[in-house]
């Protein structure tokens, strides 16, 4: 089982990134490798166990799984069902954290799956650089006070 | 049952904060509050289980103990055995996590804790400012210096 971490702070608070973030359709209104997303069966995108597919920038297709959704604790939990990724048992948690010193967000972007013990360190960095760091480079962005 | 926290991001690595925040004895070195303290019995500060008897400014006294210590997760939990200052069944926590994104540090502190009628606003605001606020800057001051 590999661990991957990654943790940013945000110059807005928890309730307005978590705004932004909650749905767990709206993706690609955040993410910049994400193009399109759609929930499957017509589902709320915050019923828990709804199924998200999305399409990567590159082409990539996607389905992930809601685990977890928490209001009281700005935290999601998904799955992926389906990915060009060589992974299995993928489980991500993001969660968001009240700074009370300013008004910023602690986030944290964890994922933990198995994989061919050769690709861990490539998949481990494509994850938590690739994915995680330049989705919340682009909260950041979002946010910045001027 | 009253509940205080106070967060922040320190902008030194979590190994440099855990160093100092481990040591159950060690908010005589950074926080401005406290006057003297020492751990009864001589025992280690790290010995779960061990007190800390320690005086404020103020000249009051205060006995905590420490109830867990984890160097896996960067947390510590302790409780007010006896103070002058009214806390009753006070339980506190520190916890650090990394901030991967430029290698500083985020910093959690809370506690639950009862108090007097009368006496709540007053109570969590020492709490809140005067030890957890004043506690954070003083030990950033220390380690960004």
């Amino acid at each position: 089982m590999i661990r991957v971490y990654t943790s940013s702070v945000i110059d807005a608070s928890a309730e307005k990134v978590w705004e932004v973030v909650r749905d767990f359709n709206k993706l690609p209104a955040w993410h910049p490798l994400i193009v399109e997303s759609r929930i499957e069966n017509g589902h709320m995108p915050d019923k828990v166990g709804c199924v998200r597919a999305f399409r990567l920038r590159d082409g990539g297709f996607i389905r992930e799984q809601l685990l977890s959704l928490s209001d009281y604790d700005f935290q999601c939990i998904y799955s992926i069902l389906e990915s060009p990724m060589p992974l299995t048992h993928y489980i991500a948690t993001l969660k968001f954290t009240p700074v009370t010193d300013g008004e910023r967000t602690f986030a944290e972007w964890s994922a933990e799956f198995d994989c061919d013990p050769a690709r861990e360190q490539e998949l481990a960095r494509h994850i938590g650089q690739g994915v995680f760091q330049v989705g919340f480079d682009a909260l950041k962005q979002r946010f910045a006070r001027r | 049952m009253q509940r205080v926290v106070r967060s922040a991001i320190i902008d030194a690595p979590i190994e440099r904060l855990w160093d100092v925040l481990r040591d159950f004895n060690s908010h005589a070195e950074w926080h401005p509050a406290i006057a003297e303290s020492q751990i009864e019995g001589n025992e280690p500060s790290d010995r779960v289980g061990c007190v800390r008897n320690f005086s404020l400014r103020d000249g009051s006294r205060i006995r905590e103990q420490l109830l867990s210590l984890s160097d896996r997760e960067h947390r510590f939990t302790y409780c007010i055995l006896a103070a002058d200052v009214p806390l009753e069944r006070y339980v506190a926590s520190v916890h650090l996590k990394p901030v991967t994104d430029g290698d500083r540090t985020f910093w959690h502190w809370e506690s639950t804790f009862r108090t007097p009628p009368g006496r709540e606003r007053e109570l969590i605001s020492l709490v809140g400012v005067d030890v957890y606020e004043a506690g954070i800057e003083g030990l950033r001051k220390l380690l960004t210096a």
